[in-house]
């Protein structure tokens, strides 16, 4: 009985709360104040597909879902991205029978990395996605070792563990383990001999504490680590991209399935990997995989195309007090024909305060030296930490233009040029951008 | 002019290099050499040929890493911050300089004991904060943020006095340790970037140690300008 009202109540909450654009999470605290152990009781599909990880777990969770719903199976999934235990609750229980069973094929989650182990509890995954580990939001977060042991409380001995080789961190949750489903990244082009980024996570091994040596890097310390002293070492992998051509959009999974890129980012094509990966293990056809993720735009508004004028625009979202964001979102930009370049620091996050700006420090700017980057605008609160930590980069000084309102930088970007405009900010700040402009 | 930044590639978690680049750009701007040398594990030197070193932040199993390897430099370091010469080691990389750290399990680490305070360690929860600190040697507050899992108790002669924010332990209106010229502060990242007038009061303790030069402030501009909003944003924030 309490189930069942537990249930019921739950759901008119989240219908109410639709209804009033109320947020998801509020449902799944109040039933979870009913009833602490409710999703124990919960009869769970075949399927339970856990996404955690530093960076990109939303675009992954959203790319598996769209590839499995259009292969014709019923998932169920956390699209509006609450993924602490209330958010996840209010998902299971509203997708859930009176009498407590969720009717679909897949019930596919994405955990917040530190919270895990609370959603966890009560819900075992069959399958469990970590994506990678990041220096991220480290105000809260602390540092990846941190986040690297929440995470490792929340995994059951029983969950089939799908882990990104070319993460060392990530790697050691699967240290003398078997039965992991590697995913990575092989041989591509874009490689480098030598380490390239401010700081190196991967400069000592984080099992033995030895020195690491990579015999390439795809970026940051994400690439083929080996540790000669324990070792520790990037693994074999049975889904892997075999060939990347990221100036044509392209990449090979296994040397033979072919998926063609929306966004011609590194970083994307670990997402689209991952999906492919656990699309593959549902059973999903990998030819069929390949035509859902081909061209697929993501939904969830991290990449946005403008007009501003005469000009085009693509917004990247990248996100604040996370170097390795913002380092892709540079490279993309810096990679691509003459461009304008904005970088947008107003406020530091949309979901706390904070004035902390170490991270700028983090992050390689030195990228936007490049000659096709015609002018870099640093606009917001913090322009003048921007423009300090710029005096510091290779960036060429005649480049930079310091400009604190974001209604100036507009301003000063609306002009006759024909280049392209790389706007490059967080959640908590694009929205003050994007409302100047025309959003195609 | 030497400077030494000990433990650079480990003990770097919150971009805590840009210390080190910030004191490198006010003395050469101020017309006198600067040589650094960034040593790690298993290297050694002779502490007393420089005239400024620098220890970061790390996670707290690399700052047992390090406290292991630190403990050779146990007589030279007292030896060092005696004779009243420069030194700045921020976040849990000064904790390494007291008698002992326990850590989350309990394990005792005994530290270089050259003060008489002891740390203790937790894997609960991270305690953070953006701070406002005030010091005597200063006319402005010290703006930053601290990230930590360990309180400090026994620390007598405090470095800074907390105006928002945390200090060494719960309910601590004090943070940090001077002694001399030596500086141990749990403020995280680069804090001689964020408060210029702390960089100057550092360059000038080691331009009177040395050869006595002036210090250039005039490539400050963007640096005071950001301090201010900071600031300003802090205080607006912890008034609330
Ligand atoms: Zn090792």
């Amino acid at each position: 009985m309490r189930k069942q009202f537990t249930i019921l109540v739950c759901k008119i909450l989240k219908f109410v709360g639709g209804l009033i654009g109320k947020g998801s999470s509020l449902p799944g605290q109040i039933a979870l104040k009913i009833y602490p152990d409710i999703l124990g009781s919960i009869q769970l599909p075949k399927y339970i597909v856990a996404v955690t990880g530093s960076n990109g777990k939303t675009s992954t969770v959203e790319m598996i879902a769209h590839t499995l719903c259009e292969s014709g199976k019923k998932v169920v999934w956390n699209k509006e991205g609450s993924n602490q235990i209330e958010g996840v609750t209010t998902l299971i229980l509203s997708n859930s029978t009176l009498s407590g069973k969720v009717k679909c094929d897949i019930l596919l989650i994405e955990s917040d990395e530190r919270f895990a182990k609370y959603t966890f509890k009560y819900i075992t995954p069959t399958h469990y996605v970590i994506t990678n580990l990041y220096r991220d939001q480290l105000t809260r977060n602390g540092h990846p070792q941190w986040v690297y042991n929440a995470i490792k409380d929340s995994i059951h001995p029983e969950t089939q563990l799908i882990l990104n080789a070319d993460d060392p961190l990530v790697s050691c949750f699967g240290y003398k383990k078997e039965n992991i489903t590697w995913f990575g990244v092989g041989d591509i082009p874009t490689d480098t001999k030598d380490f390239d980024g401010v700081y190196n996570d991967g400069a000592y091994c984080p099992i033995c504490k030895a020195p690491m040596t990579y015999s390439s890097y795809h970026y940051d310390h994400i690439g083929m680590y080996e540790c000669a002293n324990c070792g520790h070492k990037r693994n074999d992998t049975e889904y892997t991209v075999t060939d990347a051509d990221l100036e044509k959009g392209e990449i090979t999974i296994n040397d033979k399935y072919k998926i063609t890129l929306s966004l011609k980012s590194l970083y994307n094509v670990y997402n689209i990997l991952a999906a492919f990966t656990v699309a593959s293990i549902v059973g999903v056809d990998n030819d069929e995989i390949c035509k859902h993720l081909s061209n697929y735009v993501l939904k969830n508004f991290r990449v946005v195309t403008f007009t501003l004028g005469n000009r085009k625009g693509t917004l990247v979202t990248s996100k604040h007090e996370n170097s390795i964001s913002y380092n892709q979102s540079l490279k993309l930009a810096a990679s691509d024909k003459e461009c304008d370049v904005l970088i947008i620091v107003d406020a530091v996050s949309r979901k706390y305060f904070t004035s902390d700006v170490s991270w700028l420090w983090d992050i390689n700017f030195d990228v936007l030296k490049s000659e096709n980057v015609r002018n870099v605008v640093l606009a917001g609160t913090y322009c003048n930490d921007l423009a300090t930590r710029f005096s510091y980069s290779q960036v060429q000084k005649e480049k930079i233009k310091v400009i604190e309102s974001i209604e100036d930088a507009v301003n000063f970007l609306d002009n006759d040029s024909k280049d392209k405009i790389y706007v490059i900010t967080c959640f908590s700040d694009k929205g003050k951008f994007l409302d100047k402009v025309k959003v195609d | 002019m030497k400077l030494l930044h000990l433990y650079h590639d480990i003990m770097n978690l919150y971009g805590e290099y840009a210390n080190v680049s910030a004191l490198e750009r006010i003395i050469s701007n101020s017309g006198e050499n600067v040589e650094i040398d960034r040593i790690s594990l298993g290297d050694t030197a002779d502490l007393q040929a420089y005239d400024f070193i620098y220890i970061g932040s790390g996670t707290e199993d690399n700052q047992k890493l390090v406290l292991e390897d630190f403990a050779k430099y146990k007589d030279s370091i007292a030896e060092y911050i005696n004779s009243n010469k420069p030194a700045l080691f921020t976040g849990n990389s000064f904790e390494m300089l007291g008698k002992t750290i326990i850590d989350c399990n309990g394990k005792e680490y005994e530290g270089l004991g050259i003060f008489d305070f002891k740390v203790v360690e937790q894997n609960k929860r991270r305690v953070t904060a953006d701070i406002v600190y005030t010091a005597d040697f200063l006319n402005k507050p010290v703006v930053g943020f601290v990230n930590k899992c360990s309180e400090i108790n026994g620390i007598d002669s405090h470095l800074f006095q907390v105006k928002y924010g945390i200090g060494d332990s719960k309910d601590s209106t004090n943070e940090g340790i001077r002694s001399n010229s030596f500086f141990g502060t749990h403020v995280t990242g680069p804090i001689l970037i964020k408060n210029p007038h702390l960089l100057l009061y550092i360059a000038q303790l080691i331009s009177n140690n040395t050869r006595d030069f002036a210090v250039s402030t005039e490539h400050l501009q963007r640096e005071n300008s950001a301090y201010e909003v900071t600031l300003r944003e802090l205080n607006k924030r912890y008034a609330q």
